[in-house]
């Protein structure tokens, strides 16, 4: 024992007032004097031994309340083995990643742990987790062995990819409240991939020991995977030469070189077979072209052919929509051409574009259904018909997209249609010898993603704007910004719908932007995402998020979700079906998503290819991993050696506060029945 | 003028003079009114001759108009004869706050002996006692005399404990002329040797007063815990809780003072607690009711 702060023991000289308090000052009793003796009795001594018994149980108390404060400051310690101590806890953490699927992996590695878990010490708790995409915990600390076994034989291989980082999060995350020894034993093929970039992520904490069983094998077995597919999501004309086609990229993990068949299936008929020579340890590249698909949703697989360790990842889903090419309705002043001119060129030019413009002057667009276009334009539009407004306003409730385009005909109207807020200003730049361009541009927003924007700012820092309509931002998100902080791009979600507001013209007038290259990308990345082909395209990988509804609130009964999984069940309740606002597509396959716009999808999923390499780590960062939490034992040995043992402070603070709360009110007790039995009875 | 003064106030005047006349002529001022008591030549009665009696006292007039021979007698014609045994023993010089008990017989004396010779124009004397004769200065009329009284009253200092017996032996034998005597005590005696000891004074035809002094302390004591006691007159040492003081103690010294009191009425003695907290009239007024009634 000892005492991590013992200058506070000075402290124990406080000791010295009750015992001047109750030894020295209480006894010094000063006789008193009286006329005669003749009418008073001794006969009271019992009494008084009693008074000065429950004085000296007050001084106990009191210099034991002075003792304990003193000892609490001065934190007193105790080291403990933590090796021997008697409160253990044993993690059991099974990985059920996707490339536990391999050979038997996953089943040698559940029959190892149940066995661990099984020769555990009689009365030892323990906790079960499964790490695949997400790290799940499936028990509490327990001791019952029949709700542990069942946890764990509940868990089954996944489709994730396992980070042994949350694993070391999690178990430093555990440690904060569980004080003891903790045994984590952790059974996995011990992936590289898995392994994180900084190695500070899977340090575990001293009270932790990390026992690795490794359940593959030492060598690295070879294995084909098809790694990524580029195909159109929607695709308007089979014989497009430019759009119709599929490359898939075929990968080799630790192979030697070898030709590979590799097929193309389209709603589970192949289509294609191509063969393909694949370096050792390389990539090889396979197109498939022309891709005759149906009308509708095609569910489409690239398959390697060839048996390898790992059959579960040949296959490399996604789906390809066939529609006709939707229509834009692009709404525009009587007056103005130049605007659906520029706008249209762009889309055309646009090389993923399926979409077909329809100009029209908003002075015709009485009897027009909005919900029939793929995105409605607003350009510059002073004034609409009231119906068409309205309509709009349905439109964009129920899950439709407008972009709004203020030229110099905004500045007549005070209100902006269906942004639901009025002009604040009008920025006239003409004239001015510093024209403001485009100064900040946020590339993570869909409609100006740029995943390594170039120079001049992906092309953006170009563009001189004469013309801008300042219009209140609040509760949008300002997605591009003026270089004198006028934003310029802003986006709100109405209802299950979005408004895009470009607080600008696109006729070349008001600003430069039509004559910039960055024009066209952006038409063609604004068209996808307000089309909403963005989130209908057909691939994703396992464990990412599928947005369901703008909000959390249900508008009607018709805005439910439904959701069906690969195997063909819905995941969701009814109720999550109401609320949910992301699914987390934890499965490979095709999911079929009807959104809560009404819009339906078919989503092509795939585990992440990483998982693919099956290389194990090296046994010397095993060891590093297992050594840094335990003295360095390798899974192997951690069997046969015995336990290092590990001294650890255990801080007795709390338990000495809390002694010192009990002797506080005993303390009072005390003091305040001597005290009461001393006040004169009236 | 306040007519009677608190004993607090009184114990600041340093003069027994000055005290006695303060208090006696406030309290006398106060009794002007009342025709039960009269200190004057008052007529009190005629009474026929009979052969021997004084001829002075015969009323000529009356004899000039009637031609029979009466005698004509009047109130307070006669002198008493005042003596005032105070008990200096240490125990009188207990107190739980200003005055003194032995202060306040003090004081008592002093007013009374001041309104035997002032006002009364009695012979005063005074025994100073405490198992011994102190000081013994013996009734007189003289010019001077309440100087000495006070001269007397002045030097007494508590000491020793007390014993009735050998002054009221003195007093006995001292004592030639029947009168008012006064004991000033605190009596922590038992009842029956306190009367054993003052009843033959009774005898011989005095009236006794017995003015028993006490601090209300004694009477309600007040602890807030356990106290060893020490008792002034023998020293002796006791260790005492509180819960005794609010119980028994009260319940004997009350059986204490109502024994005494019942005994001296028994012996036709006057008897009268005083707590220092009180005023003195009330054992002046005691005395004028003894001296009145004894004419």
């Amino acid at each position: 024992m000892g005492f991590l702060a013992p200058w506070f023991l000075t402290g124990l000289a406080a000791l010295g007032v009750p015992v001047f308090v109750h030894l020295l000052r209480h006894h010094v009793t000063i006789p008193r004097p009286v006329a005669s003796l003749m009418f008073f009795e001794r006969g009271t001594q019992s009494s008084t031994r009693h008074r000065r018994l429950r004085y000296l149980l007050l001084f106990t108390l009191r210099t034991a309340l002075l003792l304990l404060l003193v000892l609490a400051f001065a934190n007193p310690f105790v080291r403990r083995s933590t090796a021997n101590a008697n409160a253990r806890l044993h993690l059991i953490v099974l990985d059920n990643s996707f490339s536990m699927r391999a050979s038997t992996r996953f089943a040698d590695a559940k029959r190892e742990a149940l066995a661990t878990l099984s020769a555990r010490p009689h009365g030892d708790k323990a906790q079960i987790m499964a790490l695949g995409g997400l790290l799940e915990v499936l028990t509490q600390p327990v001791a019952d062995n029949a709700q542990l076994r069942s946890a764990l034989e509940s868990i089954h291989a996944g489709d994730g990819r396992a980070s042994f980082g949350e694993l070391g999060r999690a178990v430093r995350s555990l440690a904060e409240t569980e004080h003891g020894s903790i045994d984590v034993d952790f059974f996995s093929d011990m992936q590289r991939t898995a392994m994180p970039a900084n190695f500070a992520d899977v340090v575990l904490p001293r009270n932790a020991t990390l026992i690795l069983h490794s359940i593959a094998p030492d060598r690295a077995l070879p294995n084909w995977t098809v790694e990524s597919i580029e195909a159109p999501a929607d695709l308007a004309d089979p014989k497009d030469p430019k759009r119709s086609h599929v490359r898939a990229v075929v990968a080799g993990f630790s192979t030697p070189a070898v030709a590979k068949t590799v097929s193309l299936s389209v709603n589970g008929k192949t289509v294609a077979t191509r063969k393909v020579n694949v370096p050792s340890n390389g990539r090889a590249t396979v197109d498939f072209a022309p891709l005759d698909v149906s009308y509708g949703f095609n569910r489409c697989a690239v398959a390697v052919q060839g048996g390898d360790a790992f059959p579960a990842d040949d296959t490399s889903v996604f789906t390809v929509r066939r529609s006709d090419p939707g229509r834009v309705l692009f709404v525009h002043a009587a007056g103005d051409v130049r605007s659906a001119t520029y706008f249209g060129a762009a889309l055309a030019a646009a090389a993923e574009g399926s979409y077909v413009l329809q100009s029209m002057p908003a002075e015709q667009t009485t009897d027009l259904d909005p919900s029939r276009f793929a995105f409605v334009v607003l350009s510059d539009t002073p004034s609409l018909p009231s119906i068409f407004e309205h309509a709009l306003a349905q439109y964009v409730a129920k899950g439709g997209s407008v972009l709004v385009a203020l030229g110099t005909g905004a500045a007549r109207r005070t209100a902006i249609p269906l942004w639901g807020a009025s002009v604040q200003d009008v920025h006239r730049y003409s004239g001015l010898d510093n024209v403001p361009t485009i100064g900040q541009v946020d590339f993570s927003y869909p409609a100006l993603e740029q995943s390594q924007p170039g120079h001049s700012n992906g092309g953006w820092a170009d563009v001189k704007v004469f013309y801008a309509i300042v219009a209140d931002p609040a509760q949008s998100r300002v997605a591009m910004r003026l270089t004198d902080g006028t934003p310029l791009l802003l986006e709100k979600s109405v209802g299950e719908g979005r408004v895009l507001l470009f607080a600008s013209g696109f006729d070349n007038l008001t600003n430069d932007l039509p004559l910039h290259p960055v024009f066209v990308a952006f038409v063609d990345r604004a068209a996808r995402y307000l089309s909403g082909s963005e989130r209908l395209s057909g691939s994703r990988l396992v464990d990412s998020f599928v947005q369901l509804r703008a909000s959390a609130q249900a508008v009607d009964a018709s805005s439910n979700v439904e959701i069906l999984d690969p195997d063909g069940r819905r995941p969701l309740s009814l109720a999550e079906a109401r609320t949910a606002q992301t699914f987390r597509l934890e499965r490979a396959g095709f999911y079929q998503i009807r959104f809560a716009n009404g819009r339906d999808t078919v989503i092509g999923v795939n585990p992440d290819r990483r998982e693919s390499d099956l290389a194990p780590l090296p046994k010397d960062i095993l060891a590093l991993w297992s050594g840094n939490a335990a003295g360095g034992e390798t899974p192997s040995a951690s069997a046969s050696m015995p336990r290092e043992e590990k001294n650890t402070n255990f801080s007795l603070w709390w338990y000495v506060m809390l002694l010192a709360l009990a002797v506080a009110i005993a303390q009072s007790a005390a003091a305040s029945g001597t005290m009461s039995s001393q006040r004169d009875q009236p | 003028m306040q007519r009677f003064l608190d004993p607090e106030v009184l114990a600041g005047i340093s003069s027994l003079d000055l005290l006695a006349r303060t208090v006696v002529d406030g309290f006398v001022a106060g009794l002007h009114r009342s025709p039960d008591f009269g200190f004057s030549q008052e007529f009190a009665e005629y009474r026929a001759y009979t052969p021997g009696e004084d001829l002075r006292h015969v009323d000529w007039n009356l004899y000039a108009r009637t031609e029979r021979c009466y005698l004509k007698r009047y109130r307070g014609e006669t002198n008493s004869q005042l003596t005032v045994l105070l008990d200096a023993s240490n125990s009188m010089q207990f107190t739980s706050g200003p005055p003194v008990k032995l202060d306040y017989a003090r004081f008592l004396a002093a007013a009374l002996l001041y309104l035997a010779i002032h006002n009364q124009r009695d012979a005063a004397g005074l025994i100073v006692f405490d198992e011994e004769v102190r000081d013994f200065i013996r009734p007189s009329t003289r010019h001077g005399q309440l100087a000495r009284l006070f001269a007397g009253l002045e030097q007494a200092s508590p000491r020793s404990r007390t014993d009735f017996s050998k002054p009221l032996l003195h007093f006995q034998n001292s004592l030639h002329r029947r009168g008012i005597a006064i004991v000033i005590s605190d009596f922590y005696e038992k009842p029956e040797v306190v009367m054993e000891n003052i009843a033959p004074l009774r005898y011989h035809g005095n009236e006794v007063i017995l003015f028993h002094i006490l601090d209300p302390e004694e009477i309600r004591p007040s602890m807030k815990g356990p106290a060893i006691l020490v008792d002034l007159e023998s020293g002796q040492k006791l260790e005492v809780i509180p819960e005794y003081t609010r119980t028994a103690y009260r319940a004997r010294i009350e059986a204490h003072i109502e024994d005494l009191r019942v005994r001296a009425r028994g012996a036709g003695m006057d008897y009268q607690l005083l707590r220092t907290s009180q005023p003195l009239d009330l054992a002046l007024r005691e005395y004028l009711t003894l001296r009145q009634a004894g004419n």
